[in-house]
Parts: structure tokens; sequence; C-alpha cells
């Protein structure tokens, strides 16, 4: 069996409301990566795909190349827009 | 004195927030008021949209975290001596204050630099997102520029 990580994802404001969803728990092969991660969500959540998104993981920026490990909360978001 | 940050659901108070950086080394803080504007120019139409009220939300542990290292550059970027942030989460009525960044230096050049500087940082690296609603639709705000990793 290989091994399985378990990464808890949390979107806002449009990613929330394209998903429908703000938080899901799920599993990805070891070695995964963020960018895989969102590929995966796209394809179960279409209305993420038009969308420019930033991540982060355990709240720090992050790219589509950085990997994932067991643990993780991922963000995934459009640019922001405070102020 | 020391810096602050803070998220907050209540009425901004600017004037207890600018007060909070006073220290006796300088002369003069920089405030800012950001507010709710009733009008805004769709990007993309170039459409005036009124506004009726906003939401605003945030990736709030990592919206702190952003907010901290924003004051820890302005610090080490500008000869300022106290900064302080507060920004508001939920609905704001047109009109209510969204963000105060105060800023406390010796020499006024310097405060309002360092509060141009954390204004612009603010709104491309720290994760709130702005919702308009208007009579007849609604729409999350996007930034303009890509946070760099």
């Amino acid at each position: 069996m290989p091994t399985r990580n378990r990464v808890k994802i949390l979107l806002f404001g449009a990613t929330a409301d394209a998903a429908g969803i703000r938080e899901v728990e799920v599993e990805v092969a070891e070695g995964s990566t963020v960018g895989e991660l969102v590929d995966s969500l796209k394809a179960k959540h279409p209305g993420l795909a038009g969308q420019k998104l930033l991540f982060a993981v355990n709240e720090e920026y992050a790219d589509p190349a950085t990997p994932l490990e067991n643990g993780n909360e991922v963000a995934i978001f459009t640019p922001v827009s405070g102020g | 004195m020391s810096d602050f940050y803070e998220l907050t659901t209540d009425v901004i108070d600017i004037v207890s927030v600018a007060r909070r950086v006073v220290p006796p080394e300088c002369g003069a803080t920089v405030t800012l008021d950001g507010y709710a504007r009733r009008f805004t120019r769709d990007k993309a139409t170039g459409e005036v949209l009124e506004t009726e009220y906003l939401v605003y939300e945030a990736y709030e542990p990592m919206a702190l975290k952003e907010m901290a290292k924003l004051i820890e550059r302005a610090k080490s970027e500008f000869e300022v001596s106290a900064i302080g942030i507060v920004h508001r989460l939920g609905r704001l009525e047109i009109g209510e204050t969204s963000v105060v960044i105060t800023v406390a230096a010796p020499h006024r050049r310097d405060a309002f630099a360092a509060c141009e500087w954390l204004i612009k940082e603010l709104k491309r690296t720290v994760p709130i997102f702005k919702k308009e609603v208007y009579a007849d639709g609604e729409a999350w705000s996007e930034g303009d520029s890509v946070a760099s990793a």
C-alpha cells in the first residue's frame, strides 16, 4: 500500500463560493504537490478552473511545486483584496 | 512603544488607534483611514457599479502573520518608531472604516513613505477578501497583483 497523506484544504471568498465549500479534508499520495492537489480540486469543482489562484501551506505562501506533507493546511484563494 | 496589528468585527475608532502610537521621541504620526466606497469602476467593462455594502473575510491566522511581517519589513526599510494596523472584517456600511494604518516617526517624511508602502503591500499580500454587494447582485473583488512566494 502506498502511503497516503491527509491534508486540510481551506477556501475563502471567491474560491469558497465557486467550490461551494469552505473546508475539506482529503487524502493525497505521498510526494504529491500543491499543484496536483489544486488540479484534482478543479476537476471536482469546475467553478475554480477559470480563476487566478494563490496558495498557502501552513499559513505561508507556496507555489504549485511545493510538496505536501501529512497534516498540512492548504489555503487556496484569489488575489487578495483587503484595504 | 509597541507595534500592533489586529483584525476586528467592531467599528474602528480611528482616533484611538492613532493615539496608541505617540512615542516621546517622535512628533507626528501619519494615519490612513481606508473606508468603504460606494462607487467602483468595473476593471473589465469600465462600468461604474454602485455598492450597497461590503463584506470582508480573512484567512485570519495567516493575515495576522502577514501583517506582522509587513511591520517588520517597514521598520527595517524606513526610519519609523511605531506602527499600528487594524483591519475590519464582516459587514461594512458605505463610509465605514475598513483599515487604519498609523505610523509614528521622528520625521514626517518617513512616516508618509512607510504608510504608503504599508497599504500598498497590505493590498498585495495580506489574505483578506472583499465582497461588494450591489442592489442586484454581488462580486468578490480581485486584487491586481500576485503575492510573491
